[in-house]
């Protein structure tokens, strides 16, 4: 049982020391930001994918932005994928249409499977340009971003493109406060720090980009896959493309107002990432392709992040009964430092990452809220872990993933 | 003292050191003095012309001005309603000019003239200035903006630190510092020693740039990279003298490409790369680090060096149909070089005499 402890320390030591290095990179390290600065160019034609089910309350503010965003107008074709709504996203999309005649051309999914990926998949028979960019209906994007996002695809190494996502609902109560922060650090630190050092950005399916002819080398989108976006940076890692991430292409978002959404999000995420890493964890780190050493290890670690709530729980549990059992030696002592090391270093590394994330953003005050993460993390360990375990259960019943929509919280127009 | 007391005062002192580090937090959480989205451009696309476009807007009260001025061949001074002073010229002679012709001058006040512009030499001027015709600066000066709806021509020696934008063409005598946004709707001329950040013009010539507008000749592809095949090799790479290669090429290691090579797609390399002379690239230019670009090459995709750029006399990047970007955090550009479109320096770029 101890060594099992041991092992746990380890690894929570290594995700730890990860948080410090991304955030000194960050801090104090060479900033990559090579595409941003692409601000002429023979544009390619670009399709921009909105993936939309049940959208009525944002279809239109997208589909807005996107009609004034400065990009040639006869290379940029819209295609919203408005995937078996039941609401009046077919009319929004279709109004749009008429109004902006040759610039919108609609893809209305009556049937199939659920999902995103599903709907973009069977939305690609409508593509022809090399260059794909995708947005979530509820995102916001400025009139620059468009050109931004593509620029990286003259880069003919570049497969996928990851732009920054900001929270546009801040100030509705204090769980989307804690999500602007976790965002902050997520993007500003974590992602910048991984494109930094050239590992594994993430795709992260919306703000972002993709180049047909590597999707297509690549099998196309995963309608298997609860995680599309993660799916896709570990297939096309796996054959010599790399996702890049832009931390100057930022775009809104709305985050979850309530507990409830929120926690259903993040467990499908974590399902969905528990997915990949039993897909693709094992031949990523030693299998034979053309990822370096550094991406294996980051890409490795990066698909572990959703595993380590339970391994943590495992860990705490692990902890007490080693101390109460006295089959710890030295007394328990070990068990107890086990305990205090991940307490005071693997949580103070999260607090460090957030709190410089808020620097480098320039916000002051907001970073008074970091001691409410503790609240945030707890919510999200165990749900986490509720997914893992729900996972477990539902690989040995095969029981089917149930899609959740994640719910908005925007006035109608 | 009773052991009830005692345990209410230790579960309250620890509850109030529980609640101590959260109080800024409760504050916060209250108060929401800092609960305002992250700010995200929208609007401004990172247009170099932005602060052009923004000056136009804010003297448009002086329009009115600026036209009896000229008519009456006056000048008027004033204060802007932000509580700025200007000096408005009606037209360009002595008498107008005598408030700018002391040497080693400060001129802290918005300059609008609604004809042709001097500026006299070895002048500061700290705030924007606006010439409705040509503007032409003498030697030595430094200006915090100019915005002219002709050509503009910068003595030598001078310093532009906010931006520039000329309608017309842009010049910069030997050895200006150009610290901001410099851009014209027709063309950019700089000569030997101008230091610069970011440029943009259809046209940008570096000293005498030879006039290479012709485009590269027909190689039997499509232009368009993206169908072409990827071709990938870890390691370090040469394309030999007057080879051809037919595909897009990432190379993760150094790549030379020999006198006279040709790649019909683009062009990523993970490490230094070098272009000999007479290379011609139909699609991007990408370096992860040092990138050398010879004499008389043609490239016409954007290109793009992670760390440093060089460029030789006689090449040509984008063309007038094609603009393209060039980039890098620092750029050595020789006489001789022309760009269509933009030339962008983050950190530092410097425009060196052809040997």
């Amino acid at each position: 049982m101890i060594y099992v402890l041991y092992s746990i320390v380890f690894v929570i030591c290594i995700y730890t020391g990860r948080h410090y290095w991304f955030t000194l990179n960050r801090l104090f390290g060479f900033q990559r930001h090579p595409y941003i600065d692409i601000d002429t160019a023979d544009w390619p034609p670009v399709t921009v994918l909105v993936a939309a089910h049940n959208e009525e309350k944002v279809i239109a503010n997208i589909l807005d932005a996107l009609m004034t965003v400065k990009y040639p107008v006869d290379k940029m074709l819209v295609i919203p994928v408005n995937d078996r709504s039941t609401d009046r996203t077919r009319e929004i999309v279709d109004k749009f249409v008429e109004d902006f005649p040759g610039r919108i051309q609609p893809f209305h999914r009556v049937g199939g499977k659920g999902g995103k990926a599903a709907a973009l998949k069977d939305a690609m028979e409508l593509v022809t340009t090399e260059v794909i960019l995708i947005f979530d209906a509820d995102y916001l994007p400025g009139t620059g971003l468009i050109k931004q996002l593509v620029a990286p695809f003259f880069d003919l190494e570049v497969g996928g493109v990851m732009g920054r996502v900001v929270p546009m609902n801040v100030g509705a109560n204090l769980l989307t406060r804690l999500l602007d922060l976790e965002r902050s650090g997520g993007y500003q630190v974590d992602q910048q720090a991984r494109m930094n050092l050239r590992l594994v950005p993430q795709h992260g399916g919306t703000v972002a980009g993709v180049r047909l002819s590597a999707l297509r080398e690549i099998g196309g989108w995963n309608e298997n896959s609860l995680t599309e976006d993660t799916d896709l940076t570990y297939r096309l890692l796996l054959n010599g493309w790399k996702t890049v991430y832009q931390n100057r292409s930022e775009c809104y978002e709305e985050v979850p107002e309530v507990w409830p959404v929120r926690i259903r999000q993040i467990m499908r995420w974590a399902k969905g990432h528990n997915q990949a890493m039993a897909t693709y964890g094992f031949r990523l780190l030693l299998g034979k392709h053309r990822a370096t050493l550094r991406e294996r290890i980051d890409g490795t670690l990066l698909l572990g992040v959703y595993a380590m709530a339970p391994i943590t729980l495992v860990g705490w549990a692990l902890a007490l009964a080693v101390f109460y059992q006295g089959v710890a030696p030295l007394h328990g002592v070990i068990a107890v430092l086990s305990l205090t090391a991940y307490a005071a270093l693997g949580n103070l590394a999260a607090f460090f990452e957030i709190a410089a994330a808020a620097r480098l953003d320039g916000t002051r005050k907001r970073v008074a809220l970091l001691p409410f993460l503790i609240l945030g993390f707890a919510v999200s360990i165990f749900s986490v872990s509720r997914a893992a375990v729900s996972q477990l259960s539902d690989l040995v019943t095969g029981a089917e993933f149930h899609w959740d929509k994640t719910e908005r919280f925007r006035k109608v127009l | 003292m009773n052991p009830f007391l005692a345990v209410a005062i230790l579960v309250c002192t620890a509850g109030l050191l529980f609640v101590l580090p959260l109080l800024p937090a409760l504050v916060e959480l209250r108060r929401k003095s800092d609960a305002l989205p992250l700010s995200v451009v929208q609007q401004n696309a990172g247009e170099i012309r932005h602060f052009a476009n923004s000056f136009r807007d804010y003297i448009k009260d002086l329009e009115p001005i600026m036209q009896v001025c000229v008519a009456a061949g006056t000048s008027a001074t004033g204060t802007l309603p932000d509580g700025e002073e200007y000096l408005v010229l009606g037209r360009l002679d002595e008498p107008l000019m005598r408030a700018l012709a002391q040497r080693d001058a400060t001129h802290p006040v918005v300059i609008a003239a609604g004809a042709d512009l001097i500026a006299p030499p070895h002048s500061t001027f700290s705030r924007d200035i606006y010439a409705g015709g040509n503007f032409q600066g003498g030697e030595k000066n430094n200006y915090r903006a100019i915005l002219g709806e002709k050509d503009v021509r910068l003595g030598a020696s001078s310093r532009v630190m906010r931006w520039a934008h000329a309608v017309g063409e842009f010049t910069a005598d030997l050895g200006c510092g150009l610290f901001g946004r410099i851009s014209s709707d027709s063309l950019i001329r700089l000569h030997a020693n101008c230091s610069f950040l970011r440029l943009n013009a259809p046209r940008i010539e570096v000293g005498h740039a030879v006039n290479r507008e012709q485009g590269l000749p027909d190689s039997g592809f499509p232009s368009n990279a993206g169908v072409l095949p990827r071709f990938l090799h870890d390691g370090d790479f040469e394309v030999h003298a007057g080879q051809i290669i037919r595909s897009n090429m990432v190379i993760r290691g150094r790549l030379l490409l020999c006198s006279g090579a040709r790649v019909c797609g683009s062009v990523k390399s993970l490490d230094d790369m070098v272009l000999e002379d007479d290379v011609s690239v139909e699609g991007s230019l990408i370096g992860a680090r040092k990138l050398s670009i010879g004499p008389h090459c043609t490239i016409r995709g954007p290109v793009i060096a992670e760390r440093e750029l060089a460029i030789a006399a006689g090449t040509r990047c984008g063309a007038r149909e094609h603009p393209t970007t060039v980039s890098a955090p620092s750029i050595e550009v020789e006489e001789g070089v022309l760009v269509f479109g933009t030339l962008w320096a983050r950190e530092r770029g410097l425009v060196v005499a052809s040997p």
